[in-house]
């Protein structure tokens, strides 16, 4: 009880000397506000985006595969012209009968076009592919339908329109949709359904896409090539239940297989799983928070050097203090104390205050900047320790100094 | 009470230099002297002679180069600094020519000072300040600032701050140094009625009339006492 009592007595002179001159107090304790606000902010808006591709990477779908036509390796020979061409519908037929660890497949053909309903017309991409789509993509219709193998086997004049597409194309006249005929290269589809939101997925905007049959697509606007027969853009695969690599394997067998491949070198396809894209996205968003995290500690350097300038400024100008503290029986401890503690008053205020000013900073940002931001728990007590590690560290060297001086000499300065 | 009052300041053969330059200054030339248990001391001399080199060792704030300085018999020359703090804070007041008082605190917050330091309970260091105080006549000035008060109840408050803890010697350093002759006087008073209280009280002063108030005199010269009443 009687340690306590010390403490607070040392924090009542420490508070006084604050008090003593308010202006250069805070001032310093700004220092460390700005500090410890960005770094609060900054690792918020890192946690952000690591969440957010993370979400992003999960809306994907679970257990995706993603086979796309070309060769990953961008200097090998095959990255030839055609090779773009290599993929084909029967491909995507093959991979869904004989692939045992393959538990759906959706080939697609997406190319741009414009659409038109009436005088309003868009650009879009059109994404001619299967029923199965939906399913893989975890994507579906928020009215309507999506088309069904019906109208896959009778090739359907069927479109389902995306949410921005439907609202360029219909927002205006605030028409329905539904049942309505839209023009795509001089071509008619009724519109069957109209997507989900979904947001921006892997940079693509998965709301400004039209959805027609596959089948239907090859028959009036695309990708039916004399040569290589029905060609796809890419064959999005979901695999079962932790058969991933199974599939993985089975799939590159496979299309090694039908397309007369012996050298691994020269696969003429490349597959992307979900894990890929999530380590490409983590190490990214990893980069990006460590930049900014050093950004935040630099800054956070510089407030504690402020501290340590203030405090040495302060000893200097108030060694008569000191000395008049001494001759009236100061210890050693208690002159280092009540400096410390000044320094670690002023650095928990300013870090106190700037976890404040950050968690409203980021929370700004993700109001109207629109970006995401994610203030920790963690981020937080790690400032808060911090400060406290700051005023304790810059701290102590002016404290010290102050503490040694002799009282005499202390006692004649000015 | 008839016993023979005890010794409590003993120096001997105290010296003091100062090596700034290549040639060491002396303040204090091997100074000798004894000074009992409510003793009334004044020590004289002119500028430059030691007078405060003296003082301040004997107020535990300097230590002598040579020499050895016993107080209450015990040895404080091989005391560390700590120790000597502990010395300054409960047996020593030191009351200085320039009043040396903290501008930012009140009057009573400056009389507390030497209290948080001793420790004493936050509800017994109030009532004795504030004791102290208007002993010194200062029960309306407690919540002031030294800037608000005049050069004579600023010196009263560092009085009262000297002897708050209940010291039992007191040094005063030309503590009428800075006011007029009329406050001046008015402070010897004080000094004069604390020595009746027992308290062992010593005095710089260049005034003749404060020195007849003490009833030794020492005179010092060059880093050496040239007379001693005594
Ligand atoms: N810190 C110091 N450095 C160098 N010389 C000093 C210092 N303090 C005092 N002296 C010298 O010591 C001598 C005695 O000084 P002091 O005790 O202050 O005299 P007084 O108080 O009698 O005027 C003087 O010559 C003075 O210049
Ligand atoms: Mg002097």
């Amino acid at each position: 009880m009687k340690s306590l009592e010390d403490i607070s007595e040392l924090l009542a002179i420490a508070w006084q000397g604050i008090l003593s001159n308010r202006l250069r107090s805070a001032l310093t304790v700004l220092g460390i506000v700005i500090g410890i606000a960005s770094v609060i902010t900054l690792l918020g808006i890192g946690q952000g985006a690591k969440l957010e591709a993370e979400k992003q990477v999960q809306s994907l779908g679970v257990n995706l595969i993603y086979v796309r036509p070309g060769a990953a390796n961008l200097s090998s020979i095959s990255q030839g012209q055609g090779s773009a061409a290599t993929l084909t519908y029967d491909d995507a037929q093959a991979i869904r009968e004989t692939c045992p660890a393959v538990e759906d497949v959706a080939a697609q053909y997406n190319s741009g076009f414009q659409a038109q309903y009436g005088e309003q017309n868009t650009s879009t991409s059109v994404v001619a592919t299967e029923p199965s789509y939906v399913d893989i993509r975890n994507f579906y219709p928020a009215k309507g339908r999506f088309f069904s193998n019906t109208d896959m086997k009778e090739a359907s004049r069927v479109c389902v329109l995306g949410e921005t597409v439907a609202n360029n194309l219909f927002g205006a006249t605030g028409e329905n949709p539904m049942r309505k005929q839209v023009l795509i290269r001089g071509e008619l589809f009724e519109v069957i359904g109209v997507m989900e939101h979904k947001g921006v997925t892997q940079m693509m905007d998965m709301d400004d896409q039209i959805f027609i049959p596959l089948t239907t697509g090859y028959a009036t606007l695309v990708g039916l090539n004399a040569v290589t027969g029905k060609q796809v853009k890419s064959i999005l695969v979901r695999a079962k239940e932790n058969e991933d690599l199974q599939a993985q394997f089975q799939i590159t067998n496979l299309l090694r297989l039908r397309h007369n491949i012996q050298n691994p070198d020269s696969d003429d396809f490349t597959l992307r799983t979900q894990a890929d894209i999530m380590q490409t996205a983590q190490s990214i968003t990893g980069v990006f928070s460590l930049l900014l995290g050093a950004t935040a500690g630099i800054s956070l350097l510089v407030g504690g050097i402020g501290i340590m300038n203030i405090m040495l400024v302060s000893v200097t100008e108030r060694t008569k203090e000191i000395g008049i503290r001494k001759a009236i029986g100061a210890k050693y401890s208690e002159i280092l104390a009540q400096f410390v503690i000044e320094a670690v008053l002023m650095s928990l205020t300013g870090g106190i205050l700037g976890i404040g000013l950050g968690v409203a900073g980021a929370s700004a940002l993700s109001q109207f900047a629109n970006w995401k931001t994610d203030v920790t728990p963690a981020s937080v007590v790690l400032s808060f320790c911090v400060s406290l590690a700051i005023g304790l560290f810059f701290g102590i060297y002016p404290a010290r100094k102050a503490a040694r001086l002799d009282p005499i000499i202390a006692l004649r300065s000015e | 009470m008839t016993k023979e009052p005890e010794t409590v300041i003993k120096l001997s053969e105290i010296v003091r230099t100062y090596n700034l330059s290549a040639e060491p200054v002396y303040a204090l030339r091997g100074v000798s002297l004894e000074i009992k248990q409510g003793e009334y001391v004044a020590i004289m001399g002119t500028s430059g002679s030691g007078k405060s080199t003296l003082m301040n060792i004997i107020g535990c704030l300097d230590k002598p180069t040579s020499g050895t300085y016993t107080l209450d018999g015990q040895d404080i020359t091989t005391r560390s600094d700590d120790e000597l703090a502990a010395i300054r804070n409960r047996t020593i007041g030191f009351v200085f020519q320039q009043f040396n008082l903290l501008h930012s605190m009140t009057a009573l917050q400056n009389v507390m000072l030497p209290l948080v330091y001793a420790k004493v309970p936050k509800v017994n260091r109030k009532v004795k300040a504030e004791l102290a105080l208007s002993e010194l006549g200062l029960s309306s000035r407690m919540e002031h600032k030294p800037n608000e008060l005049s050069g004579g109840q600023q010196q009263r408050v560092a009085i009262a701050r000297a002897i708050v803890n209940s010291p039992r010697i007191l040094l005063a350093d030309e503590p009428t140094g800075a006011l007029d002759s009329n406050t001046a006087r008015e402070i010897m008073g004080l000094f004069n009625r604390l020595m009746e209280e027992g308290m062992t009280v010593i005095i710089v002063t260049h005034d003749p009339e404060t020195a007849s108030h003490a009833k030794r005199v020492i005179k010092v010269k060059d880093g050496l006492i040239q007379e001693d009443t005594l």
